[in-house]
């Protein structure tokens, strides 16, 4: 069984030329996650998500705090699917897929046909990303995820960058291809309504990111987004984003 | 030309600028109007490329149209040259027409004698320049191509060593060719070190900024999926750079060209550069500017046949909307 | 409910001062293998000219160093670098004027572009090397000959960038002028004109580079005077000292234009674009 656990997480940058002024990324996250769970962290921009799911991936260091991602006691897989699809550009969406593997034999190249199958995009295999629309490029990045065959599915606004409707159909899709194998997820998003379809729990995030709340969320799957149930715990979501910025205002005034 | 077909046709008819507005729809303002100035930017290339437009031949008669076809038009680029030639020709004693080179390089090949001069040097010279190069290259571009990529993967190593690079780009060949002349003499060794010394910083460079223009975030992702370090190298590393390296080496085989004939004119006793000096000094312009239409036409003929085709074959995953003037006129 | 975060504000800037000084470590590294660099470089240079050659063959950085100090501050420098750069200067302009011409002429008309891509494509693959020895046979030693033949190398590279800064105007903004009644000049000076100059100044400078390289090649093959002859004489004299120093100055000069005169024009005009 997968495990991620995060203690007392820490990210602070630097200064830079372009930006002169420290930034609290991420200020003592603490959560864990076990099983097959899928579970959503929302916040607006600037709590850190992405730095999350980055040190998570073990892509970013932390400043101070741990983060331990395991399968059975041993570290586990990510597969990641990136805001941006992050596709090799010179090189063929097969290639693509090939590249995160370490050998590339028959049985890998069958694999790999096989998932890009699977988001319907086997008869592209042969083109280079460019020649794909967003949502394609996206679709291979999903497979490329699961090509791995990851312990840990870690997803950072991955409909973010693509028009509504396209995001809408990609969000079922992913929603089946999850109930399907029931990986341990992660998935970081600023839309709450994307969170209730997805998520069995909401981790919430503050700006300086900050652990605020934490609920789950009930619901049979698969989920519509205009299922009044739905609905109904966005509507919840909603008053506890809204308390919080209350509170934080009015302990700035008291204060 | 003929690549030119298989680009995407340019989308935006004449009467439909914006590739949207439906033709029905009154437009405000009507940027048809022939009496107004923007009609004559209604045919802006959005492709840039050399083509003329078959759709506008349509109200041409049929000599004028024949007359705006591609080759048609190459041939007459030609012939442009060809009579600038032959007006320098008449202008300047000291300029051969172009009869007289042909003549005289068939005597160089063929053997005989002109004007008294005994004649026929030709593969000699012409092998021994080629050897030269090609030894000379076959040093300088590796080693150009692993001080780039120390220079691109490594900060430690670019704080050492950019700038030196840079002071090595900007001398001219012309000085590293007297340099070599002057430190190895009329031996084979000067012309190889000049080409070797001129090949280097430009490969470097080229390789360095193909390793540093690869996009970080596709470096996060192979540490994010653990890519294995053979894969990240030849992929990752090798793939990105590729374009880039292949400008880098274009370039080496030109100025090492260059500086090859600077240092076979100046100080050599063999050679294409040699061999026109020797006939520049013995007054036959025709044998000196054959030679050096010779060593013209072997790299413009390296350069497009080979070396340009090359390097559109690593660029084919970039497939752009449109190309820049010197993007498409190869500068 | 919220949850307080467990990490109090003294140890977060206590945290950020650790990650800042990270940060300003690994710069004064960066400066220090910069400062290292030149060191070595110095100092292979030395060893060269102590050990692999003698410093008759490759001259010491101080010999050079005070080389071209006594060229600037005798008269040779004067004379010389003077007759290179007006004979640059005089060749640049005449590309200048030649290319807005043409370039107006390939932006607007696609027979032309074709001939001109077609002769352009030719003589920019010739090495500049035939092209000044070329100059040496048509024009002997003469001034005329370093004039045209740099004019003949700078022309593309202008007229290219005149030709993109015309086609990469926003047509909008020229139907935009005539649906505000602008006249014809009023739109060629309020917007063909800005909106082309910075591409045309990008030709510019790059042609002032391959200018300045050019002058030199032909000057070391067809001329009486100039830095590329003072190369050649030094050269031919066994001299590598005059040599180096003349290259070294050279090599300034082309700086100076590059980032002296044309960044800071560039600068201008895109901060009153940007």
């Amino acid at each position: 069984m997968a495990t991620v656990l995060i203690e007392n997480l820490t990210k602070i940058y630097p200064p830079t030329i372009t930006y002169p002024h420290r930034v609290q990324a991420l200020g003592g996250v603490n959560m864990s996650v076990t099983g097959n769970v899928f579970v959503a962290v929302l916040g607006p921009s600037g709590s850190g998500k992405t730095t999350l799911l980055n040190i998570v991936a073990g892509v970013e260091t932390p400043t101070s705090g741990s983060v331990r991602a395991v399968q059975d006691g041993v570290p586990a897989q990510v597969g990641y699917v990136f805001q941006e699809p992050r596709l090799l550009p010179w090189r063929t969406v097969l290639n693509n897929m090939l590249y995160v593997q370490d050998r590339k034999s028959d049985r890998s190249r069958r694999e790999a046909e096989f998932y890009l199958t699977m988001v319907g995009l086997n008869e592209v295999a042969h083109l280079y990303p460019s020649q794909l629309s967003a949502g394609m490029q996206q679709r291979v990045g999903i497979a490329r995820a699961f090509l791995v065959n990851p312990d840990i599915l870690l997803m950072d606004e991955p409909f973010s960058h693509m028009d509504a409707l396209t995001g809408r159909s990609l969000r079922e899709y992913l929603q089946r291809v999850w109930l399907h194998t029931r990986k341990t997820a992660l998935f970081v998003t600023h839309d709450v309504s994307e969170a209730v379809e997805l998520a069995d729990r909401i981790v919430m995030l503050r700006p300086g990111g900050v652990v605020f709340d934490d609920i789950p969320v009930n619901l049979p799957r698969p989920r519509h987004p205009d299922d009044p149930a739905v609905r109904a715990v966005e509507g919840e979501v909603l008053r506890r984003f809204d308390s919080m910025e209350a509170a934080v205002r009015f302990g700035a005034q008291a204060g | 030309m003929t690549d030119v077909a298989q680009r995407p046709p340019a989308a935006p008819g004449p009467n439909d600028p914006y590739g949207q507005v439906p033709r029905t729809a009154p437009a405000q303002p009507r940027p048809n109007d022939p009496t107004t100035f923007a009609s004559g930017f209604q045919e802006l290339p959005t492709l840039p490329v050399g083509d003329l437009r078959p759709a506008r031949d349509a109200g041409y008669s049929a000599p004028r149209r024949a007359l705006r076809r591609p080759w048609v038009v190459q041939l007459i680029a030609f012939l442009i040259l060809l009579a600038v030639w032959q007006y320098l020709t008449v202008a300047s004693d000291r300029v051969p027409s172009i009869d007289n080179i042909l003549s005289f390089m068939w005597t160089e090949v063929t053997g005989g004698s002109h004007g008294g001069m005994l004649v026929g040097e030709f593969w000699g010279p012409l092998g021994l320049s080629l050897q030269r190069y090609a030894i000379g290259l076959a040093i300088g571009i590796p080693a150009g191509a692993v001080l780039g990529l120390a220079l691109g993967t490594s900060s430690w190593v670019r704080g050492l060593l950019n700038d030196t690079t840079l002071v090595l780009l900007a001398l001219p060949a012309v000085v590293w060719a007297f340099l070599a002349s002057l430190w190895f003499g009329l031996t084979s060794t000067a012309p190889i070190v000049a080409v070797v010394l001129t090949a280097i910083p430009f490969v470097a460079i080229n390789f360095s900024s193909g390793v540093r223009s690869i996009d970080p975030t596709l470096m996060e992702m192979s540490k994010a999926y653990q890519v294995s370090r053979r894969n990240q190298t030849v992929d990752l590393l090798l793939g990105g750079t590729l374009p880039n390296a292949f400008t880098g080496v274009r370039l080496a085989f030109t100025t090492g060209w260059n500086s090859l004939l600077i240092v076979e004119w100046f100080g050599a006793t063999a050679g294409v550069g040699w061999r026109a000096r020797f006939w520049y000094d013995a007054l036959r312009y025709a044998g000196f500017v054959g030679w050096i239409l010779l060593f013209v036409l072997l790299i413009t003929l390296l350069d497009r046949l080979v070396l340009r085709r090359l390097e559109r074959h690593a660029f084919q995953w970039n497939q752009k909307p449109t190309l820049s003037f010197a993007e498409d006129w190869g500068m | 409910m919220l949850t307080v975060p467990s990490v109090t504000p003294d140890a977060i800037s206590e945290l950020s001062a650790r990650e800042m000084r990270r940060a300003v470590v690994r710069r004064w590294l960066f400066r220090f293998s910069v400062l290292i660099g030149w060191t070595a470089f110095i100092g292979v240079w030395y060893l060269f000219s102590r050990l692999v050659f003698n410093p008759q063959q490759l001259p010491e950085p101080h010999v050079v160093a005070t080389e071209s100090w006594t060229i600037i501050t005798e008269q040779d420098v004067r004379t010389h670098m003077q007759a290179s750069l007006l004979r640059v200067l005089a060749g640049f302009l005449l590309a200048a004027v030649v290319s807005c011409g043409l370039g107006w002429l390939i932006a607007y008309n696609a027979w032309w572009r074709t001939l001109l891509r077609t002769i352009v494509q030719f003589t920019v693959s010739t090495p500049i090397v035939a092209l000044a020895i070329l100059t040496l046979v048509v024009f002997g030693v003469s001034s005329l000959g370093p004039i045209i033949t740099t004019a003949v190398v700078a022309t593309p590279y202008i007229m290219m960038n005149v030709a993109q800064g015309l086609t990469g105007v926003d047509r909008r903004l020229i139907v935009m002028s005539e649906s505000f009644g602008r006249t014809r000049s009023q739109i060629i000076t309020g917007v063909l004109l800005p909106s082309s100059l910075i591409s045309v100044l990008a030709g510019a400078r790059l042609a002032f580079a391959v200018a300045w390289r050019m002058e030199l090649l032909t000057e070391i093959f067809a001329a009486s005077e100039g830095v590329g002859f003072q190369i050649r004489r030094s050269f031919e004299s066994y001299d590598v000292r005059g040599m180096i120093a003349w290259t070294v100055l050279y090599i300034v000069v082309m700086l100076i234009f590059e980032n002296l005169v044309f960044r800071q024009i560039e600068r201008r005009l895109q901060g009153r674009t940007a």
